[in-house]
């Protein structure tokens, strides 16, 4: 468990560097980039930080659409 | 601490944390979540106030927050975990180290905020800080409620560990990480997206 937790917050600081350098290049895909990079954070922070993995497969499809869902709609405007 | 029940998660009734917490999850995300759907219509409307405005953040501090929370919701998994393995001076340790993180965000984010008021970018500046006000301010007013949270729980756990149930304090902790969650959607959207 411990050692789940910290490659969770290994790849959680990594993902968190590369947003941080993807802003600030300039790319026609950088808006679609960070908006991902933030979905896999959210997901990692509730699937594993808040165990949410375990949990019944009605929680985690809500949360995992309403993140996308979400997203997408950002993105989308 | 009352080990006797254990909590079988895959019922969909307990989620780890709660069903009323988890619900409170869903509804702060859904809340934070429309304004910052209605935020990326303003900036259709206004597309260089927007990108202007947003280039007089700091994103070096956004990101800085953003490690010091991850870090902190780190701490808070691992209290978390040697509480249920009933190891209490780990589980109150890693514990003072998420709270210290949530000390470290505010204060870093208090700073911010000084630099902007010493600046005039007011909530009244023009509507991408009046977003960045309000949106920002409200998840601060989180981040001091889950502080206090998880004093109260810290509290107990230094007192009476062996009366402090573990869906309480995971309720606790799942409120912690909810302020993780908020943050994740505000700093990619408010710091670099416009």
């Amino acid at each position: 468990m411990e050692r789940t937790f910290n490659i969770t917050w290994l790849i959680l600081i990594v993902l968190t560097i590369i947003t941080a350098v993807f802003a600030n290049i300039g790319s026609a895909y950088v808006t679609s980039i960070i908006l991902g990079l933030s979905f896999l954070k959210i997901i990692g922070v509730a699937f594993f930080f808040m165990e949410l993995k375990k949990a019944n497969a009605f929680w985690k499809v809500l949360l995992v659409a309403f993140v996308a869902l979400l997203l997408i709609v950002v993105w989308a405007v | 601490m009352d080990n006797t029940v254990k909590i079988d998660y895959k019922n969909i009734f307990y989620p780890p944390g709660g069903i009323l917490m988890w619900i409170i999850i869903y509804l702060e995300l859904v809340t934070f979540g429309i304004a910052l759907v209605f935020m990326a219509l303003n900036a259709r409307a206004e597309p260089e106030v927007f990108h202007e405005s947003r280039l007089l953040l700091n994103t070096g501090f956004g990101a800085i927050n953003t490690v010091f929370l991850l870090s902190s919701g780190w701490c808070m998994a691992q209290s978390v975990h040697f509480l249920k393995a009933g190891n209490f001076s780990k589980s109150k340790l890693f514990l003072m180290f998420t709270v210290f993180g949530g000390f470290l965000f505010l204060a870093l984010k208090s700073f911010e905020y000084y630099e902007k008021v010493e600046a005039g970018l007011t909530v009244g500046y023009n509507s991408f800080f009046g977003y960045y006000w309000m949106l920002t301010l409200f998840h601060v007013i989180h981040v001091i409620v889950g502080i206090v949270i998880l004093a109260v729980l810290g509290r107990t756990l230094s007192k009476k560990p062996e009366t402090l149930k573990v869906e309480d304090y995971e309720s606790g902790a799942a409120f912690w990480h909810m302020c993780d969650l908020i943050w994740l959607l505000l700093f990619p959207i408010i710091y670099l997206l416009f």
